[in-house]
């Protein structure tokens, strides 16, 4: 037998005993509850029916679903959705398999692949007076019970002014992305590394030193360590876009930038409802428009990141444990162009590791529209992480991992859109290193 | 010369065969359409984003209908001089929300907004896209196909209109209250339909007498 069949037989094995124990692992009483990835089978039945009610069965059927948000109670109230099918394969064994996204590289914080994924996104503002409103959004994904996903009073104290408060879950405050997560304002099927990948690092468990956590590299969708909940569970990403934060924040905007300050209860790793950490975070975001099309944009946090129970359990309820963030993003365009790019640096202060962890996620993203109804986009999106020197190796952190997503869009009618994306992941760690990824998704929205 | 004379007796006698009294004078058709349905309003999606209390959607531009005769007198499809109208986009709206006009027309798209624009439309009438231009600027399309244009914004999905193409001018869109006045129609009898946000009522006779003017009102459900 030749090197590489060996090989291929150690990590088919290997992959085979993973699984073993991830199947497990998920039908352990002791797993957290979270969707589950949905097959891909009951997705492209749920697109069919999507294509179906949405018109494209007949011109009766057209009639039947919203192309406007709907408003009613004489205007006061206004609800929107967004409807997602995402179907994906992997590349696992060769040329044409069809398999499950093995490198996790796609899982988000709820434990399902962001690349296999029926969500129901229902949204509603209902404005109680000139100056105050009420937001809501309440989120299903693969079919499981809904859930809010923002809760908020939104207060104009002065119609005059350009000045919003809001109270209770908010909108993210750092970066550019987060404001378009629904995958109708999304170009391509995934998400940036930045806002969507897992790292190693936890709010709730600690590693006793540097060489537990390099243990850690390439697996954070699935993380333990000895201090803290040993229960192995997620790691965080750099910030999430899938939760949101509660606290107060405040927004102002002009002709030529606007403003958003927050003081929340989480960090921008772990957003929180009831805060389970010591302190507060604090957060800002300016975003300068010097002309039409142009946006650039600053960001900055700074919060508790370890959560009361694990801070205790390493003596740093005095502080010492938080997460520094800085962010930059711009976006031009103009006629059949848009060009993004957004670039995010997170240190993390451990308290049983000296040097400070340091994640730094860069992505550059573009949009080409050649016809009415087609795009071409792209995106190049790494993710790179500060060195940490255990007994026996200086290595980096967690392992770096690099994305190309190439894909485009075409739609159907106005609020009916079809996409399509080939994904490259590469990952300098991990048990899978290389992984290609196709997935499709059908987006509707009102 | 005596090609100068000639040409000024031929142009009398077509003067005076017109203003004969044995010739036809066109009438007109008024009326009002009275929309009984409920009217989707031309809210934004609700943006959890965005700062700003939503403010009350305005229903009034979605009340306007067209009115349009279903065939149309045989003259009317000679000589329909090429024209211009204008489709504004101002605060997030596109003004007016229905335009109505013949076969040739260019219309064009300019943007008041400070805020770029993406205007676009998927229609089988008329597929376009102008791509994204700033305030000050205007892009043009012309329009040679009759049918329905639903133009809409690539970037603020709440922008939507309609374009009405008619291959004859006998068409006209009802004001604030609802009122529509066709005129200059040769002595007949038509078919003649309302029109509001996708729906067409049912064609209905009218009979416009010599020089004279017939009543048709419309109710929409």
């Amino acid at each position: 037998m030749c090197r590489s069949s060996r090989l291929g037989h150690y990590n088919f094995l290997k992959m085979r005993t993973f699984r073993r124990r991830l199947r497990l692992w998920r039908d352990s009483p002791d797993r957290p509850s979270g969707p589950k990835a949905i097959p891909p089978r009951r997705l492209s039945q749920i697109a069919a029916v999507i294509l179906i009610t949405s018109g494209l069965a007949g011109p009766a059927a057209a009639q039947s679903l919203p192309s406007e948000p709907i408003v009613f109670g004489d205007g006061h109230v206004t609800v929107g959705a967004d409807v997602s099918a995402t179907v994906s394969c992997a590349q696992t064994t060769g040329l044409g398999s069809c398999g499950d996204d093995t490198g996790f590289f796609n899982y988000s914080d709820y434990e399902y692949s962001t690349l296999r994924m029926f969500r129901v996104d229902v949204n509603a503002i209902v404005r109680a007076s000139r100056s105050l409103a009420v937001v809501a959004d309440v989120r299903s994904d693969n079919g499981e019970g809904p859930r809010p996903y923002a809760l908020y009073v939104r207060l104009r104290p002065w119609s005059q002014y350009n000045l919003d408060i809001n109270g209770g879950r908010v909108p993210p405050t750092f970066g550019a992305f987060p404001r378009r997560t629904y995958a109708s304002d999304n170009l391509l099927i995934g998400y940036p590394l930045a806002y969507q990948y897992l790292t190693s690092l936890r709010a709730d468990a600690v590693p006793a030193n540097a060489d537990e956590l390099l243990r850690m590299r390439g697996r954070g969708w699935l993380s333990s360590f000895s201090i803290g909940n040993l229960t192995p569970e997620r790691g965080v990403p750099l910030a999430t876009a899938f939760r949101w934060d509660t606290g107060v924040q405040v927004h102002s905007g002009w002709a030529w930038g606007d403003a958003t300050g927050a003081v929340t209860t989480g960090s921008l790793s772990d957003p929180q409802v009831s805060g389970d950490n010591l302190g507060k975070q604090v957060a800002g975001r300016f975003a300068f428009h010097p002309e039409p099309g142009l946006v650039l944009g600053v960001s900055a946090a700074r919060g508790q990141f370890l959560s009361g129970g694990a801070a205790r359990a390493v003596g740093a309820e005095g502080g010492n444990s938080d997460q520094t963030a800085i962010g930059a993003d711009a976006e031009y365009s103009r006629g059949y162009y848009l060009v993004r790019f957004e670039a995010v640096r997170s240190m993390w202060t451990i308290p049983t590791i000296p040097q400070p962890l340091i994640a730094t996620g860069g992505w550059i993203e573009g949009r080409y529209k050649f016809h009415p109804r087609f795009y071409a986009a792209a995106r190049f999106d790494h993710l790179g992480f500060s060195s940490i020197t255990g007994t026996t190796r200086t290595a980096d952190w967690d392992a770096p991992v690099t994305r190309i997503e190439l894909g485009g869009g075409f739609l159907l009618q106005r609020n009916l859109q079809l996409k399509a994306s080939f994904q490259r992941n590469t990952r300098e760690g991990g048990r899978v290193t290389n992984l290609n990824i196709g997935s499709a998704q059908l987006v509707f929205w009102f | 010369m005596t090609r100068g004379i000639t040409f000024g007796i031929g142009l009398s006698l077509l003067w005076l065969t017109a203003v004969s009294p044995d010739a036809a004078r066109n009438g007109s058709i008024r009326g009002r359409v009275e929309i009984r349905r409920a009217v989707a309003s031309a809210a934004p999606r609700a943006s959890l984003t965005d700062g700003g209390v939503l403010k009350a959607p305005d229903f009034t531009d979605r009340l306007r209908s067209v009115v349009y005769l279903e065939t149309a007198p045989r003259a009317a499809f000679e000589q329909i001089d090429p024209a211009h109208a204008v489709m504004d986009q101002r605060n997030e709206t596109f003004v007016p929300h229905l335009l109505a006009i013949t076969t040739g027309t260019t219309v064009d798209f300019p943007n008041s907004d400070r805020i770029y624009h993406n205007v676009f439309s998927l229609s089988k009438t008329k597929t376009f896209d102008l791509g994204r231009y700033a305030a000050g600027r205007s892009q043009s399309v012309r329009f040679d196909r009759p049918g329905i244009v639903r133009v809409f914004c690539d970037i603020h999905s709440h922008m939507n209109a309609f374009i009405l193409v008619f291959n004859h001018r006998f068409f006209d869109v009802t004001d604030a209250d609802g009122r529509y006045h066709i005129d200059n129609i040769p002595p007949g009898t038509y078919n003649v339909i309302a029109w509001n946000e996708g729906l067409a009522s049912e064609p209905r006779a009218a009979s416009v007498p010599d020089g004279g003017s017939t009543e048709l009102d419309f109710q929409l459900r």
